[in-house]
C-alpha cells in the first residue's frame, strides 16, 4: 500500500533518503543565492571545482577503510611523502643553500635536480613512484591491522607520525620546486571548468563505485565492516580483503598528493598535514558510517560537494577563520548526530 | 522518480546561475583582501594589527583571511577573493615557495597581489614586495654582540638559533650573523653551532636544549626572531646562564624582530641587541604602492621595496628606542 506523504513521514523519507546530503546542499544553496551573488559566478563555480577533485580522490579511499570499519589517519603523511619523493625524482634544479642538509644531498638530489631531472620519462617515473609511496604505505598499516590485529587507529597514528617526520627529515622542511610543466597541467584548467584533477577524480570515482558494487572485493569489504568473524567462517579472506582496503586508501592519498603538490607546484613535506578533518569530515556528512559497513562512493561525493561549498560559502561570506572552523565542526558533529538518528529509525523499521 | 530527481538538481543549478552569474561589485569602495599565514607571534599580531588599521584608516574595505599555516588554504582563499572582486590583494605567505605560486594567480586574475614582509623564492611572478633587509640588520645586531664579547678579553662559543631556511627571511639571518662570523675568526673558540627552529617554539626548545648540553660552553647565542626568547629563558633558566648584562654567567644575547619582549628584556638589561623591522613603515610603504597600482590601473605592479631596520642595542637604547615598534607597544601596555 502507498505510504500517505503527511509531513512527518515526509521528512522521515527525506532524512532516510540516498539523496539526504544532495537535498540539503540544494538547499543551502538556494538560501544562500540572494546572500552571495558572486556564489554562481563563473570563476567561483571554477574555484570551488578545483577544490573539490583533490579532496574527493583522498576520501575515496578513506571511505573504502571507513567501511572495513577501521580508520587511516595516515592519508595525510602518505600525501607529505609521495610529494616530496615524486618532487626529488621529477625537479629540474634543487638549490644548495637548501638542501645541503638533506640526506638525499648528493645523492638522489644534486644542484642539477633529481634523479630524472630534465629526463623525458621525469613525468611517468615521478608519478609511478608516488603511487607505489602511497601503496607500500598503506600495505604496511594493512598489514599491521589484520596480521598483527593491531587497532587501525594506533597503527595508523603511528604512520602519520613516521611518514610526516620523515617527509620533514628527507627535505630538512624545504619545499621541492622546479618541476616539470607537464606535471603542473594536470592541475590547470582548460575550458572554464576541465582539468586533469577532473578526470582523474571522476575516472577513479567511477572504479571505485564500481568496484564496490559490482565485484567480489566490494562484497567481502562490506561484509568485513559488518562483523569480521562472521565473514572470516564464512570463508571470506579477511586479510587480504584488510590489508587491499589499506593499500587503496594510500593509493588514493597518493594521487591527491599528485593533485596537490600540481597546483601548489611544489613537494611540500608538509603537504595535507590539515586535511584530516577534512577528508573524514566529507565521509561522515556523505553518511559512511563510523560504525562501518555502510558506505558508497556516491555518498562521498555528496558528502565532499557539500563540505566543499560550505568552506567555499563562509569563505565568501568573509567570516573569521575561527567561526569558519567552528561551524565546520559543528557540521560533521551535526552529521554524526544524524548517522545516529538514521540508523535508529532503520532498525525501528525492520 | 530518479530522473525527476536529476531535472530538480538541473533546474536548482541552472535558475540561480543564470539569475545571479552576472554578480557585480557591491559599491565603488576600494576593497583589499589581507590573507595572512598566522597569527603565532607578536611580530606577526603586530604586523597585522599595522596593515588592516593602515588600511581601513584609509576608509579602505578589509577581507581578512587566516591561512592557518597552511599553504593550500591559503592559495583557496586567494581565489575566492579574487572571485569576490577585490580590488587588490596583501599577503604574508607561508614561505617564499608559495608566495611565487599565489602571486602567479593573481597575475593571471589581474588583481594587484603585494606581499608583506616574507619575501618570494624567486622573481618569476610580479608582485610588490616589501621586506626588511634581514642579512644587513642581523649583522649590525651581531656585530653589537661582538663588540661586546671582545671586551671579555677572551674567545666565546658562537651559537645561533636558525629559522626555516624554505623562508628568505631565515636565509638573510643567518647569512648576517655568518657575515660577522667571518669577520673576526679569532674571536671565537669553535666554529658556530646552528640550532634548528623551523619557527616552532617546540622545535626549537627541544633543539636548544639538547645544544646546551651537547656544548656547554656557549656563551654568543643570536636567535633568528626574537619570539624565541621566552623558549631562550627556560633553557638558560636551569643553568644559571639566564643572567643580566654584568654577571659572569651572562650568554651574550642577540635577536632580530623588536617585539614587545625584546623591547622589556632591553630594558631590564638581558639582552644586548636586537635587529628591528620597521613595522609601521612596511605597512605604510606597501599601502601607498598599492592604492598607487589600483589608481593607475596597473594590474601586475612590481616593486622590491626594502625596510632599512637598525638594530637597537643597551648603547643606542637611550636615543633610538622609540623607532622600535616593539618598545612603543611595550611602553604603551606599561
Amino acid at each position: 500500500m502507498k505510504q500517505t506523504l503527511r509531513p512527518a513521514n515526509l521528512a522521515k523519507r527525506i532524512l532516510m533518503s540516498e539523496y539526504f546530503v544532495l537535498y540539503l546542499t540544494i538547499v543551502y544553496l538556494i538560501v544562500l543565492t540572494p546572500i552571495i551573488p558572486r556564489l554562481w559566478h563563473p570563476m567561483n563555480i571554477q574555484n570551488v571545482l578545483s577544490n573539490m577533485w583533490p579532496l574527493l580522490v583522498v576520501a575515496i579511499g578513506q571511505t573504502f577503510v571507513l567501511i572495513l570499519a577501521g580508520i587511516d589517519l595516515s592519508q595525510t603523511s602518505v600525501m607529505a611523502m609521495s610529494s616530496v619523493v615524486g618532487a626529488v625524482v621529477m625537479t629540474s634544479s634543487a638549490d644548495p643553500v637548501l638542501f645541503t642538509k638533506s640526506p638525499l644531498w648528493g645523492t638522489l638530489l644534486t644542484d642539477q635536480g633529481g634523479l630524472m631531472a630534465s629526463s623525458p620519462f621525469a613525468l611517468p617515473v615521478g608519478i609511478a613512484v608516488m603511487l607505489a609511496v602511497g601503496l607500500a604505505i598503506g600495505f604496511l598499516n594493512g598489514f599491521s591491522v589484520a596480521i598483527f590485529r593491531m587497532p587501525p587507529f594506533i597503527v595508523t597514528l603511528v604512520s602519520m607520525m613516521l611518514f610526516s617526520a620523515m617527509a620533514i627529515f628527507l627535505t630538512k622542511s624545504e619545499n621541492i620546486r622546479h618541476l616539470p610543466d607537464s606535471y603542473l597541467q594536470i592541475s590547470k584548467t582548460t575550458f572554464s571548468v576541465v582539468s586533469g584533477s577532473l578526470v582523474i577524480a571522476i575516472v577513479l570515482a567511477v572504479i571505485a563505485h564500481m568496484v564496490l558494487t559490482r565485484t567480489l572485493f566490494g562484497k567481502r569489504l562490506y561484509a568485513v565492516g559488518i562483523n569480521t568473524t562472521a565473514s572470516q567462517i564464512s570463508g571470506v579472506p579477511t586479510r587480504k580483503t584488510i590489508i587491499a582496503a589499506y593499500m587503496v586508501s594510500g593509493l588514493c592519498a597518493a594521487i591527491a598528493a599528485i593533485l596537490y603538490s600540481s597546483r601548489l607546484e611544489m613537494g611540500r613535506p608538509t603537504l595535507g598535514s590539515t586535511l584530516f578533518i577534512d577528508i573524514v569530515g566529507a565521509n561522515i556528512i556523505g553518511g559512511i558510517s563510523l560504525a562501518g559497513g555502510k558506505g558508497k562512493v556516491t555518498w562521498t561525493i555528496f558528502g565532499v560537494f557539500f563540505f566543499i561549498i560550505l568552506a567555499n560559502s563562509l569563505n565568501m561570506l568573509n567570516l573569521s577563520f575561527y567561526i569558519i572552523d567552528m561551524v565546520k565542526g559543528s557540521v560533521i558533529l551535526v552529521a554524526a548526530l544524524l548517522d545516529v538518528a538514521r540508523n535508529r529509525i532503520r532498525k525501528a523499521q525492520m | 522518480m530518479k530522473k525527476g530527481i536529476v531535472l530538480f538538481v538541473v533546474l536548482c543549478l541552472l535558475v540561480p546561475t543564470l539569475l545571479f552569474s552576472a554578480g557585480k561589485k557591491e559599491s565603488d569602495q576600494i576593497t583589499i583582501a589581507f590573507c595572512f599565514q598566522d597569527l603565532e607571534t607578536e611580530f606577526w599580531v603586530a604586523g597585522h594589527k599595522a596593515i588592516t588599521e593602515s588600511l581601513r584608516e584609509n576608509g579602505i574595505r578589509v577581507i581578512e583571511k587566516n591561512a592557518n599555516e597552511d599553504a593550500n588554504r591559503q592559495l583557496e582563499q586567494v581565489k575566492d577573493v579574487i572571485t569576490q572582486g577585490v580590488d587588490g590583494i596583501i599577503i604574508i605567505p607561508q614561505d617564499g615557495e608559495s608566495a611565487v605560486t599565489i602571486a602567479k594567480t593573481a597575475n593571471a586574475a589581474g588583481v594587484p597581489i603585494g606581499i608583506f614582509n616574507r619575501p618570494p623564492s624567486d622573481k618569476s611572478a610580479k608582485n610588490l614586495v616589501v621586506v626588511a633587509n634581514n642579512e644587513v640588520i642581523a649583522e649590525a645586531a651581531v656585530e653589537h654582540m661582538a663588540q661586546e664579547a671582545m671586551k671579555l678579553g677572551r674567545k666565546v662559543y658562537p651559537a645561533i638559533m636558525v629559522g626555516d631556511l624554505g623562508d628568505p627571511n631565515a636565509v638573510g639571518r643567518r647569512q648576517g650573523f655568518m657575515n660577522v662570523m667571518a669577520k673576526y675568526p679569532e674571536l671565537w673558540a669553535a666554529p658556530p653551532v646552528e640550532i634548528p627552529t623551523k619557527w616552532d617554539a617546540n622545535v626549537a626548545l627541544a633543539n636548544l636544549q639538547s645544544a646546551m648540553q651537547a656544548n656547554p660552553k656557549i656563551d654568543f647565542l643570536f636567535t633568528s626572531s626574537d619570539f624565541l626568547f621566552p623558549v631562550i629563558k627556560s633553557v638558560l633558566a636551569p643553568l644559571n646562564k639566564w643572567v643580566k648584562i654584568n654577571n659572569p654567567n651572562h650568554v651574550i644575547l642577540g635577536g632580530l624582530d623588536g617585539d614587545v619582549t625584546a623591547a622589556q628584556l632591553l630594558e631590564e638589561g638581558y639582552l644586548d641587541a636586537t635587529g628591528v623591522q620597521n613595522l609601521f613603515y612596511e605597512a605604510d610603504v606597501m599601502l601607498e604602492a598599492m592604492l598607487a597600482a589600483i589608481k593607475a590601473g596597473d594590474k601586475t605592479p612590481d616593486k622590491w621595496m626594502d625596510d632599512p631596520g637598525f638594530a637597537l642595542t643597551q648603547a643606542n637604547l637611550a636615543t633610538r628606542a622609540e623607532e622600535m615598534w616593539g618598545w612603543v607597544l611595550y611602553k604603551e601596555k606599561k
